[in-house]
């Protein structure tokens, strides 16, 4: 009883310490970016797209470095569907709608949609070597690129941001602040030992009160890691920033796969657990259609009545998931 | 009767609760302030430069708003009418009632329109104000 409560507690702190470090990372980061002179537009961009995800990429990595691939596999597609059927929901139901940009929905959707089978697809072969690591990564960056290309002509189209964009970056040229280096590294160091004694607390949870590995990551390290992407969805639907609202799922998922995946599947190789390609897997790609078919019939928002179909979904997968399948 | 209006609107509701502004000005002359609030508090965790973002794409709706509440009241039809505008950041509640203080405002113009459940889930700014507001208030129904 003693040893669970320690691990709980451990698990609830290392959360922490991985959100928190993670936004001290990316925060640094990009002051750092600024300095050198890198875009604010791409530093903007970049940070808002892989700001919220570092700790999904961070523990599903640190998980297969271990020898944990279930875990990290299951951190990886439980936060999936956690983000659309789950955040979403939750957002949708709070809030009471959110809208959509249709040019912005269609494309970060699409990319959504299809990482998802791409990832189907590299499952079936059984293993998800570092050929498949490697497109997967390449398409991470074509999607970067198409989202700064977005940003760009966002700015263009708004030539006084423009202005106060160029001016901020003049502003900020200058000699790197040892200070903000600091803390970058402290940063980057709190989030590689926070994933660690996540991911350690998750396994020696899941071993003590018998729950196999996968679910510990489908379910506690998910919902735990993607803490960030409930806050930001959340509290930007209540502002009615609904582009920030269902961008900041969608991108996420995006991210999840191809770089929560892809990136520790160059380094190791993933093996595929059967049930993740016959069960999680398919429902992730049921919940981003889900998704859509409720935006669509909303038109072209998601409505209480969309979070709550999405909420009930989750709790569908979840019982089945948990006290049926595993 | 009202010489200094404040009308405060958070982007929903603007055509009612300019509709109703210049019903009770008629054809006198009067100063109307236009307010928007932009809400900066985030939740715990919420990564910096996603706070800043978000503070950032407020102000831009927040000085749309405000200019096309400029447009309207400053109309050649309307030109007994001295418009002011005011793009504040806080909790929106007390920067209306803050400002109607400040500025010695003798009514507050708001919309209304939530339904109990997204009262109950999302609070209420015009219930807020209801309870502190030092002049006449007017709650426009919106639904």
């Amino acid at each position: 009883m003693f040893e669970l409560i320690i691990l709980i507690g451990a698990l609830v702190f290392s959360l922490l310490i991985v959100i928190k470090s993670a936004n001290l990372f990316v925060d640094h980061l990009v002051e750092i970016g600024g300095v050198l002179g890198i875009s604010q537009i791409i530093l903007g961009v970049t940070a808002s797209a892989i700001g919220t995800s570092l700790p999904e990429f961070g523990s599903a990595l640190i998980a297969s470095l271990s020898g944990s691939t279930e875990i990290g596999v299951g951190t990886v597609i439980g936060s999936n569907i956690w983000n659309i059927a789950g955040i979403l929901g939750i957002s949708a139901t709070v809030a009471g709608v959110i809208g959509t940009n249709k040019e912005g929905l269609t494309r970060n959707w699409l990319m959504t949609l299809s990482t998802g089978l791409i990832l189907i697809f590299f499952m079936m072969f059984g293993y998800i070597n570092w050929i498949a690591a490697l497109i997967m990564i390449a398409a991470y960056c074509v999607y970067l690129w198409l989202l700064i290309k977005a940003q760009r002509k966002y700015s263009k189209d708004n030539t006084k941001t423009d202005k106060n964009l160029e001016n901020s970056l003049k502003q900020k040229k200058g000699a790197i602040n040892k200070k903000t280096v600091g803390l970058t590294v402290l940063g980057l160091l709190g989030l590689i030992v926070g994933c660690r004694l996540l991911v350690y607390s998750g396994v020696e949870l899941a071993r003590l009160a018998g729950i196999p590995e996968m679910i510990m990551g489908l379910f506690t390290l998910a919902i735990g890691t993607s803490i960030p992407e409930l806050v930001v969805t959340l509290s930007s639907a209540m502002k009615g920033l609904h582009d920030l609202s269902i961008g900041t799922v969608l991108g996420s998922n995006t991210f999840n796969i191809l770089i929560g995946i892809g990136i520790p599947a160059l380094l190791l190789g993933f093996p595929v657990e059967r049930l993740s390609l016959t069960f999680d897997a398919p429902v992730m790609i049921i919940v981003t259609v889900l998704l859509m078919v409720l935006i669509k019939t909303g038109n072209m928002k998601l409505n209480r009545v969309g979070g709550l179909i999405l909420l009930i979904t989750y709790l569908v997968y979840a019982i089945f998931r948990i006290f049926i399948l595993a | 009767m009202y010489e200094k209006i404040l009308v405060a609107t958070m982007g929903e509701y603007l055509d009612p609760i300019l509709e109703h502004t210049f019903d009770l000005i008629q054809e006198r002359p009067t100063e109307v302030i236009g307010i928007y609030v932009v809400e900066t508090s985030v939740p715990f965790l919420t990564p910096k430069k996603i706070k800043e973002m978000m503070a950032k794409e407020l102000r831009t709706k927040g000085a749309e708003i405000l200019a096309s509440m400029e447009q309207e009241f400053q109309s050649p039809t309307h030109y007994m009418i001295n418009f002011k505008k005011m793009l504040l950041e806080g909790d929106p509640a007390d920067e209306i009632v803050k400002t109607a203080e400040k500025k010695g405002v003798d009514l507050i113009v708001l919309g209304t329109g939530k339904n109990i459940v997204d009262k109950k889930l999302l609070g209420s700014v015009s219930e807020k104000v209801v309870h502190s507001a030092p002049c006449t208030i007017l709650l426009v129904r919106t639904s």
